[in-house]
């Protein structure tokens, strides 16, 4: 008996070692493992208004009835190599088990529509990658460098929907895009900000209803504003902040 | 020799946790990346095609959001075909919860607690019914989500692996799935095989399956020796000895795990599985 648990044991701990070896590819890895940004995140006074599901999910209320935490959409996820699905702990114990994006900066969704195609119960439904609606991302303007006078794009490059989603208004204060309300909130934007903390959040479509009033305004303020206000506020408000959080190189979309 | 003679004789305790570890690894593949079984037991994808549902988790997800989700169904009926054929063997076979409950069962117990054992196992349904019941009120699939063995264990190898990639991955959910099965191994110290025989509902709806099964257990022509050790060794209190005069078995408790075949095969050589009508 004790040669069989011996065995056993040496057959678990060399799966286990083979595993952790190949776990991450390269590049996640090191991602992965680069010390975590502190600092706070954009748009702080609008919150994300609950969990960001994994895409083509069905209501809330009955995605929880529905959701069964068999961990297909988390695994395939990770077998697609985005690790994007997280599964909800404590923290929120009416949804503890049920899959969300955990950590749009460093493992957004990549709309592979790999977990709604496989979701054995229907709590993730099948559906073209266009009519997705996991959020809305929302560009902090006073962080972003292209509305800060600086031409960046990373954003609208990384979008796997592009020009369906970005609207860009030129001027001389560089390139500004703007996201519009067809975004169905996977986060690649979010990640390949090279913005230390990224000037891009993803919240709920519902928060978006509520808050697209007042975000607009902020927007069409900006537009409108002539040349010598515009030069104090990205002067003196902008820069200062985007300067402390700096720009990472790395994450640029090239 | 000596190793013969045991492959012979404990043939089916050592075939089912070959085929138990082998389960676990194709999904460890998983965690390489290999589509083989993704998922875990109670819901899973095998080679990237054939969808898998437990139907105790299809029912539950049924009765919480009150709405047919006919994708659902045609990811049970691949579980009910093979149950068809093998009644409740999973229990015995597959479930992970079956070794680690051995292991337990290996350990020296202080005291013994007699009354676990009265408990008939049809007390089952009645659980299984309340947890269907609750969660059709508070809609949510509250024995999957919370309480499941197979859940927690998959929730807590997946934990476990995508903390050490440093994957996004919530503490607070390894921590809970290991507690829940760390309580359903103390469970098991206290009262041997409870959960098994009388608590889980995944189980209930196998011994179901046992009822019209291609598998189950037949009695040989000859003389029983009236040792009882097929009742002894089965740890599901399966009633063998007494249900001799039928010729054959088909418990909703019985788990295929072979223990009475192979106890007996040293005796009277009485008892054996069959394949078939």
């Amino acid at each position: 008996m004790n040669r069989r648990s011996f065995l056993k044991g040496l057959l678990l701990t060399g799966l286990t070692g083979l595993g952790l070896s190949s776990l991450s590819p390269k590049g996640a890895l090191s991602l992965a493992f680069r010390k975590k940004e502190d600092f706070e995140p954009p748009l702080v006074n609008i919150p994300v208004g609950g969990l960001i599901r994994p895409p083509g999910a069905i209501p809330e209320k009955e995605f929880r009835a529905k959701c069964i935490s068999c961990g297909v959409c988390v695994n395939i996820c990770h077998s697609m190599k985005y690790d994007a699905i997280a599964v909800v702990g404590l923290s929120d114990f009416r949804n503890l088990g049920t899959p969300y994006v955990k950590d749009m900066r460093d493992f957004p969704c990549g709309l592979c529509m790999e977990c709604p195609k496989n979701c054995p119960t229907g709590a993730l439904k099948r559906l073209d990658k266009e009519k997705v609606s996991m959020g809305q991302a929302l560009i902090d303007f006073s962080l972003c460098f292209g509305w800060n006078g600086d031409v960046c794009l990373s954003c609208s490059k990384a979008c796997p929907l592009g020009a369906f989603v970005f609207d860009f208004y030129n001027s001389q204060w560089g390139n500004q895009p703007y996201i519009n309300e067809r975004c169905v909130g996977c986060g690649l934007c979010v990640k390949y900000c090279p913005l230390g903390g990224s000037a891009v959040k993803v919240v709920k479509k519902e928060v978006y209803q509520r808050i697209r009033p007042e975000y607009d305004q902020v927007f069409n303020r900006l537009l409108k504003m002539s040349m010598e206000e515009r030069y104090l506020v990205v002067y003196n408000e902008n820069l200062p902040k985007i300067l402390s959080r700096g720009r990472i190189h790395e994450r640029e979309y090239r | 020799m000596s190793l013969m003679s045991l492959s012979f004789w404990k043939r089916y305790s050592f075939l089912r946790r070959w085929i138990l570890l082998l389960v676990i690894f194709l999904f460890l593949l998983q965690f390489l990346r290999i589509k083989f079984l993704i998922g875990g037991l109670s819901g899973s994808l095998f080679l990237s095609w054939v969808k898998i549902l437990d139907p105790f988790a299809f029912l539950e997800s049924l009765v919480a959001s009150k709405t047919f989700t006919i994708d659902a169904l045609w990811a049970t009926i691949p579980v009910i075909l093979v149950y068809l054929i093998f009644g409740r063997a999973f229990c015995g076979w597959v479930c992970p919860m079956d070794l680690l409950f051995s292991w337990v069962n290996r350990l020296k117990r202080p005291f013994e607690v007699k009354f676990a054992e009265k408990i008939p196992s049809k007390v089952g349904f009645i659980i299984a019914g309340l947890l269907l019941l609750l969660s059709f009120l508070i809609e949510i699939p509250i024995f999957s989500n919370y309480l499941s063995h197979l859940t927690n264990f998959f929730r807590s190898l997946t934990a476990l692996v995508f903390l050490i990639a440093d994957l996004p991955v919530d503490l607070s959910l390894f921590a809970y799935s290991v507690m829940s099965l760390i309580i359903l191994l103390i469970l098991e110290f206290c009262f041997p095989r409870l959960w098994c025989r009388v608590l889980c509902p995944v189980g209930k709806i196998y011994g179901l399956f046992n009822k019209v099964s291609l598998l189950h257990l037949r009695y040989k022509d000859g003389e029983c020796l009236q040792c009882a050790s097929c009742d002894k060794v089965c740890y599901m209190k399966v009633k063998i000895s007494q249900n001799i005069e039928r010729r054959k078995l088909r418990s909703q408790d019985c788990i295929f795990c072979g223990n009475c075949v192979e106890t007996c095969e040293g005796k009277a050589h009485l008892i054996k599985f069959k394949l078939g009508v």
